[in-house]
């Protein structure tokens, strides 16, 4: 009987398992991480008013970049088909500035960086954090990472965990210093709200 | 229909009343995404993507609490910092389902749905998903880890056979210790425990991330009173006054103090972002004082040192696929004058891989090699010592698992888990977990699940092979060379056996408030237990598959949880039928009724107050010599207020835990003839700072 039920049992998971074809998608704790960010991001989006010369014309995308290694995978798969503010969604990934010529103002890729509406800042970044937030800080983009000590360096919103959850902390005078306005509704949302000038010994 | 056929059938009927009657609340809506793919995350607000949180002990990987494929409870960082508790086993009693009995000042008997004992090897304990469990008795020894309370990121407690996601001797539940990374507590930390009986626990740890790098190291210290020493201690026998005074009842005392050192290191090297290594030491040294067993009671001292190493890689693949390599080698050396010295190694190597197939399956699949040694000096000192034929030994794990979590439809997810383990001392055996769950509504507030599943328990060295013969019998009246207590060799012992079959409801009933309810029936099969022959008038006991038996219940949790605090309320039901009657299984059986509630409110000016309680209702075994051990319903209460200062970076706590009873107990461990009374209410403090 008792070898019957074992076969019935090795017979449903050879079904499972035979049609399988490895195919991308990442499941560990750190992707799924990703995961909740990228719908944070997401959700942001709904929250955050940009000026009028970012935000003007209505056939014009939001778009979201990425700069440096990119941890989401395929995250944002779904944002293809969604709206923010009756606008559609763009993902658009940049290398790190290390890979960029940084002395050329007119350089095409900062250029497209700094048309961003939000920037979300890799770790791979880290050392190029504070240079980074200053090729964009005149150009209204809401500037987002996890890497520790985001705000202080004079980032905007930075994800942090806690108890396995992602919490963030957002930088009002950082905000406001992009022109980006963020709704009360977040604010109260976040875990810590500062008020932090950059410091001098922000990683630069 | 016979007897035990009708008792079966109104148990099933118990477990469909119970679905039934969970299915009845849930609404039916429309369609939705499966819950793992990023889609869902999309549909949330901020509020419930800030309550999305992972758990990892139900598969082997990352999955959302309310849609695991068996019930987990979660203590998290938190539940502990406020709690003020200094050991795990007092933390797991407010967890649903978890009976706990105190029954020295360090040791405790823990064990999921019951089945526990000084070592409830019933129940599989983790720290990170690597084994914390002794190769020679089985279950885990908690004092002895080289782990302190403020390190642990959260306690996943698993209720119900785990043994198809982790191996052998999961049989009833996984205790996963899951421990704070080096990253989330960088800076100094110190805090440090004082009680009204000159108890105290303190630790220290520093925490620093440069560049790639990341580590954290912490030590500490603890010294617990003995029991006569904090106004408890009262010994009682339950044998014969003519054995009493054979072993010189009259002069025990409770010396079960207790003295710790403890190291835990561990460092991370972020080699990409996609690749990680990782890798840890702890090492701890205990000494205890000396307790009776069998009748023997010499008055030292013992001590335990246990070291656990690892290295991880982890990394995930270009595909985004995502895997690790790890090792990792525990090792103890003890020696306890009323036992026996021992030492032990186990070398562990083990692989996962987890990738998506054809869209709709999440797989996992990995194995392990684990080589142990042990060795237990069989060369006696006294002549009572524990004496094990055969040692030192040399054994063999190997298992292999295959996870597949299918999303058949956009409600309907199924997971089917299957593992087989090969031990070299006794036999291969196979576990395995099926789970459909069923989602209600768009949201996924509402959700069903049904499982079936077995499991298995190998019984280790110490059932196996011991030997010994306590409390010398007087010459004359009896022959030279007799004892009154006799335990002998068993080395026909199979693996013990559980067939679960499970239902439960998650909901979220309203914003911030949810509901989990969980029932089960399970089939235990060949239970080992002690059988007693007589050679003359002298008995002698052996370890044997003795029978099976019945287990039902079910467990239900109210969690209410906001800024301003956290309010949570369960009930569990446990019932447990061995099939004859008086069958000693080696182990308290479960308290039929539990209670639980936790309350914390965080207060303006950094004052936060927390509250945990516990009701359990009597808790019964049998001695080796079958005689009904009762320990008797109880309530249990603990409360703290703690209050913040310099912007958070200190925190100085009072409180008082078991408010209600000033002793406990005394509790009887299997082949004890005495027990003595611990202490209850104690009050303390805390002071804790961060740089």
């Amino acid at each position: 009987m008792r070898i019957r039920a074992y076969k019935l049992i090795v017979l449903v998971l050879a079904l499972f398992v035979t049609p399988f074809v490895p195919k991308a998608r990442a499941d560990s704790t750190v992707s799924r991480e990703y995961q909740v960010k990228a719908a944070f991001l997401y959700n942001f989006m709904n929250f955050v008013d940009w000026p009028e010369e970012k935000s003007s014309d209505s056939n014009e995308p939001i778009i979201v970049g990425i700069i440096g290694s990119d941890p989401f995978g395929g995250a944002f798969e779904p944002v293809k088909n969604k709206k923010v503010k009756g606008k559609n969604v763009v993902i658009r990934r940049f290398e790190g500035l290390k890979e960029q010529k940084e002395s050329d103002e007119n350089d095409q890729e900062i250029e497209a960086i700094r048309e961003c509406h939000v920037l979300f800042i890799c770790r791979s970044e880290e050392k190029k954090l504070k240079k980074t937030i200053n090729l964009v800080k005149e150009n209204n983009v809401l500037t987002v990472s996890d890497i520790e000590g985001f705000p202080e360096a004079g980032g905007i919103i930075n994800f942090v965990m806690e108890d396995q959850k992602v919490r963030f902390e957002i930088n009002v005078t950082a905000a406001k210093r992009a022109k980006v306005k963020i709704r009360s509704q977040l604010l109260r949302l976040a875990k810590r709200v500062v008020e932090e000038e950059p410091s001098d010994e922000a990683k630069s | 229909m016979s007897s035990r056929g009708n008792i079966l059938t109104g148990k099933f009927i118990f477990v469909l009343v119970l679905l039934v009657s969970f299915g009845t609340g849930a609404r039916l809506l429309a369609q939705q995404q499966d819950a793992n793919k990023p889609a869902d995350f999309f549909e949330m607000s901020i509020e419930e993507l800030m309550e999305v949180q992972v758990v990892v002990s139900a598969a082997r990987q990352a999955q959302k609490i309310e849609e695991l494929s068996v019930p987990v409870s979660v203590i998290t960082a938190e539940d502990i910092h406020y709690s003020g508790l200094t050991n795990i086993p007092e933390l797991l009693q407010f967890t649903p389902g978890m009976d706990v009995l105190k029954i020295e000042r360090y040791r405790f008997a823990a064990g999921v749905r019951g089945l526990h004992e000084f070592i409830s090897d019933r129940t599989l304990v983790l720290i990170n998903g690597r084994s914390a469990e002794s190769p020679l008795f089985g279950g885990s020894e908690y004092y002895t880890l080289p782990i302190l309370m403020e390190d642990i990121e959260r306690i996943e407690v698993v209720r119900g056979p785990g043994g198809a996601a982790w191996g052998a001797n999961a049989l009833n539940g996984v205790i996963n210790i899951i421990t704070k990374k080096p990253e989330d507590v960088l800076g100094v930390f110190a805090s440090t425990t004082m009680t009204e009986f000159g108890d105290s626990y303190t630790h220290l740890r520093w925490a620093e991330k440069q560049g790639k790098w990341s580590w954290r190291l912490s030590a500490g210290y603890e010294d617990l009173k003995n029991s006569d020493d904090a106004g408890a201690g009262e010994y009682v026998s339950n044998t014969t006054a003519t054995v009493n005074t054979l072993m010189g009842f009259s002069s025990f005392t409770a010396d079960d103090f207790m003295r710790n050192s403890r190291f835990d290191t561990e460092a991370q090297y972020d080699y990409s972002n996609r690749t990680r290594i990782s890798f840890g030491t702890g090492y701890s040294h205990t000494e205890v004082g000396d307790r009776e067993w069998g009748g023997y009671y010499p008055g030292g001292t013992g001590w335990y040192e246990t070291v656990r190493s690892y290295t991880k890689l982890e990394h995930e693949f270009d595909n985004g696929n995502t895997g690790y390599l790890q090792w990792f080698g525990n090792y103890a050396n003890s020696d306890v004058e009323t036992l026996m010295k021992w030492n032990w190694m186990q070398n562990d190597i083990e692989g996962q891989l987890n990738f998506t197939a054809a869209d709709v399956h999440n797989v996992t699949i990995g194995g392990n090699v684990r080589f142990i040694r042990l060795d237990t000096n069989t060369k006696m000192e006294t002549s009572q010592q524990l004496n094990y034929i055969g040692s030192p030994f040399d054994e063999q794990f190997a298992g292999a698992f295959l996870i597949d979590r299918w999303t058949l439809s956009d409600r309907l997810t199924l997971e089917g888990q299957i593992r087989t383990d090969y031990y070299s001392e006794t036999q291969t055996d196979w576990a395995n977990r099926l789970t459909a769950l069923y989602a209600m509504d768009k949201q996924k507030d509402h959700i069903f699940r049904l499982s079936f599943a077995k499991a298995f328990r190998t019984p280790f060295v110490s059932p196996r092979k011991v030997w010994t013969s306590r409390v010398p019998l007087p010459s004359p009246p009896y022959p030279a060379g007799l004892y009154a207590f006799n335990v002998r060799p068993s080395d026909d012992l199979e693996n013990e056996e559980i067939y679960s079959l499970e239902a439960g409801y998650t909901a979220k009933l309203a914003k911030n408030l949810t509901l989990r309810a969980d029932t089960y029936y399970q089939r235990f099969e060949k239970l080992i237990g002690y059988t007693k022959t007589y050679v003359g008038s002298i008995p002698y006991h052996k370890a044997d598959n003795i029978d099976g038996a019945d287990s039902w219940g079910a467990e239900l949790e109210l969690a209410l949880q906001g800024k301003i605090g956290k309010l949570s309320a369960w009930y569990a039901y446990n019932d447990f039928q061995e099939d004859v009657s008086q069958q000693g299984v080696r182990a308290y059986l479960p308290a039929k009724h539990k209670v639980g509630l936790t309350g914390r409110l965080f207060l303006s000016d950094g004052w936060t107050f927390n509250t945990n309680y516990k009701y359990m209702s009597t808790n019964r075994t049998l001695g080796l010599d079958t005689t009904i051990l009762d320990a008797g319903p109880s309530h249990h209460i603990d409360l703290g207020l703690a209050k913040q200062f310099a912007k958070g970076n200190g925190e100085f706590m009072i409180g008082v835990s078991d408010m209600l009873n000033k002793t406990n107990g005394p509790y009887f461990g299997l082949g004890q003839l005495s027990a003595h009374e611990v202490p209850g209410r104690m009050l303390f403090a805390r002071l804790q700072l961060k740089f």
